[in-house]
């Protein structure tokens, strides 16, 4: 923030600064004028040199801006500081005045100038009050650009955790195992074939489907996961069972797409593949206090060899999740007597 | 006639596996496992001529069941991941079929197993360990009975050289297994196992302390009060660990 902040252009404080001098001068020399003390050309002579003093002070009154900043500082030390500034300020380019008006009286005899220091003093105040407003307008509209920025940054980094996520959502052994698992009932069964393929089809189109959304409910993402436990239960047949309970409130959650299918898919590959025997897998999900909760349960061989490709999948998730909650949510795993367990909190 | 045994633990990929070999004649199915306790008891008891065997499996991998074969069956790997057909070829596994599987490649592959039948085989057996992938996380063996054992290399006390065999020391327990004692130092994982003897490979998590005994000779002294010898050689690739 302060590095753009201070970043402003050159070219923009030059002209910033043109802007100052220029209409404390006009409006100095529009105050001879109205007060018929002298000709444009020794009201403008008069006005130029203190103008360009209190051009200075304005340009500098910026980093009195910076260092109380709108969104952040107190009224009362915005006030009282640029109170202070503002009659100092004034003070300063008085006296140039003082200093400056008796010197030009000297050089042309014909006019003589004779100034109300205190009127002058008082158009210094407002002055610099000009210049102050425009510096808070101009660091707004930069702190709003910048938040514009923040947001964008945040989509980019949503978007390439999604890709990253989705690419890695579906393991392709998966593809693989299951066309066997076609090809092997083609012979014998060529129905229930003909549905498991079918099946395959839907679900493919499924992910492709949700992947694409921004959110979708909870009840959709269930039903993805039933579609994949599905094809898995065709392959692994007495060895995988399932149990979901979801209640009626967690179902209507909105969570992004995919997030819990590669969870599943973790604890098939990883969780009841490495059991001789298969297991359970038990997924639960309720709303209570605004909180989402999901809870994933799957026995899993403690001494199973491969424990990469988890390890990635939940990373991914848990990058997923944060990035679409803000990191208000959370994702947990953990691996206790043969159990593996993963717990989601989702805020509402 | 050819006789086969076949590993899978899903069903629809053994009864693939069933329907291409019903249709050739010169094969005969003796055995079906669902995993690989199954598919070690089943060579040992039918000695077949081909192992169909499946490479993910739970508890035992398809590497794992050979290394603790006693028999020396042609093997041909079915499998769905084609990162391993390169340590299928090494553990001189004769053939890889990739899932799903193609009737016409099966074919082939089955062409190659009768000219191989018959012909002497380089046993597949110990050569597999060497070829396990590294560092070793597990350890496969057989006991007398022929019950398998699996030892997580985490639950490794040490391992103790006996003739061409290793003892290995786990939780009180003693489990030979016929390997030299190099071979499996040079699979274990330098940073938790360091051969600390001629004889001996220690998991550091189990050293208590180290007490110098005589001029030059030191022991180990494990948390279960275990006292193994350490060289003067051992002693310095400790010190460099510690």
């Amino acid at each position: 923030m302060a590095t753009t902040r201070t970043a402003l252009s050159r070219a923009a404080l030059a002209l910033y600064g043109m802007a100052a001098v220029t209409l404390a001068a006009t409006a100095s020399s529009a105050f001879f004028l109205w007060a018929r003390h002298a000709s444009p050309g020794m009201a403008v002579a008069a006005a130029l040199p203190p103008s360009l003093v209190l051009g200075a002070i304005a340009l500098a009154s910026r980093f009195l801006c910076n260092a109380l900043p709108l969104r952040s500082a107190s009224r009362s030390s915005i006030a009282i500081g640029h109170a202070g500034s503002a009659a100092a300020a004034s003070g300063l380019w008085v006296l140039t005045w003082k200093s400056w008006v008796p010197a030009l009286n000297a050089q042309i005899a014909t006019q003589h100038l004779d100034p109300d220091y205190s009127l002058l003093f008082a158009l210094g105040v407002m002055l610099y009050v000009a210049a102050v407003a425009v510096h808070y307008l101009v660091l707004e509209i930069e702190a709003l650009r910048e938040a514009e920025d923040e947001v964008l940054r945040y989509r980019v980094l949503a978007r390439e955790a999604e890709l990253r996520a989705f690419k890695a959502q579906v393991d392709p052994h998966f593809l693989f195992n299951s066309l066997n698992a076609v090809a092997s009932m083609c012979g014998s069964r060529p129905l229930e074939a003909r549905e498991m393929a079918q099946r395959l089809a839907d679900f493919f189109r499924l992910i492709l489907r949700l992947g694409a959304l921004e959110r979708i409910t909870l009840a959709e993402e269930i039903d993805l996961v039933q579609r994949y436990l599905a094809i898995e239960q065709v392959r692994f047949g007495d060895r995988l069972t399932t149990h979901i309970d979801v209640d009626e409130g967690a179902a209507a959650c909105m969570v992004p797409p995919l997030l819990l299918q590669p969870l599943v898919e973790n604890a098939v590959r990883h969780g009841v593949a490495s059991m001789v025997e298969g297991g359970t897998i038990d997924i639960k999900a309720t709303l209570e206090d605004h909180m989402l909760r999901i809870v994933v349960d799957n026995p899993a061989d403690p001494d199973r060899t491969d424990a990469r490709g988890e390890g990635i999948g939940i990373e991914n998730a848990r990058g997923r999740l944060s990035a679409v909650s803000e990191g208000r949510a959370m994702l947990q795993a953990a691996e206790a007597e043969g159990q593996f367990r993963v717990v989601i909190e989702l805020p509402r | 006639m050819i006789r086969v045994v076949i590993v899978d633990d899903e069903l629809p990929a053994r009864e693939l596996l069933r329907e291409f070999l019903a249709a050739d004649e010169d094969c005969e199915i003796v055995a079906e496992c669902a995993n690989g306790f199954e598919a070690v008891k089943a060579v040992a008891q039918h000695d077949p001529d081909l192992l169909l065997l499946d490479i993910q499996m739970p508890k035992l991998d398809g590497f794992e069941v050979l290394e603790l074969l006693d028999r020396s069956p042609i093997v041909v790997f079915v499998t769905a991941h084609d990162e391993h057909a390169l340590r299928a070829f090494e553990v001189h596994a004769l053939d890889y079929l990739l899932k799903p599987l193609s009737q016409e490649r099966f074919q082939q592959v089955m062409e190659r197993v009768k000219r191989a039948a018959g012909h002497d085989r380089q046993p597949v057996a110990g050569l597999a360990t060497s070829l396990r992938a590294k560092p070793l996380q597990r350890i496969v063996v057989r006991g007398e009975d022929g019950a398998i054992q699996v030892v997580p290399v985490s639950r490794l006390d040490y391992i103790e050289a006996a003739d061409d065999a290793i003892r290995i020391a786990t939780s009180g327990t003693k489990l030979r297994k016929q390997q030299p004692i190099s071979a499996i130092a040079s699979q274990l994982d330098p940073d938790r196992f360091v051969r600390i003897h001629r004889a001996y490979v220690v998991n550091l998590e189990r050293i208590e302390k180290i007490e110098l005994y005589a001029k030059d000779s030191r022991v180990a002294i494990l948390r279960d009060g275990t006292r193994l010898p350490v060289s003067r050689s051992g002693y310095q690739r400790l010190k460099e660990l510690l």
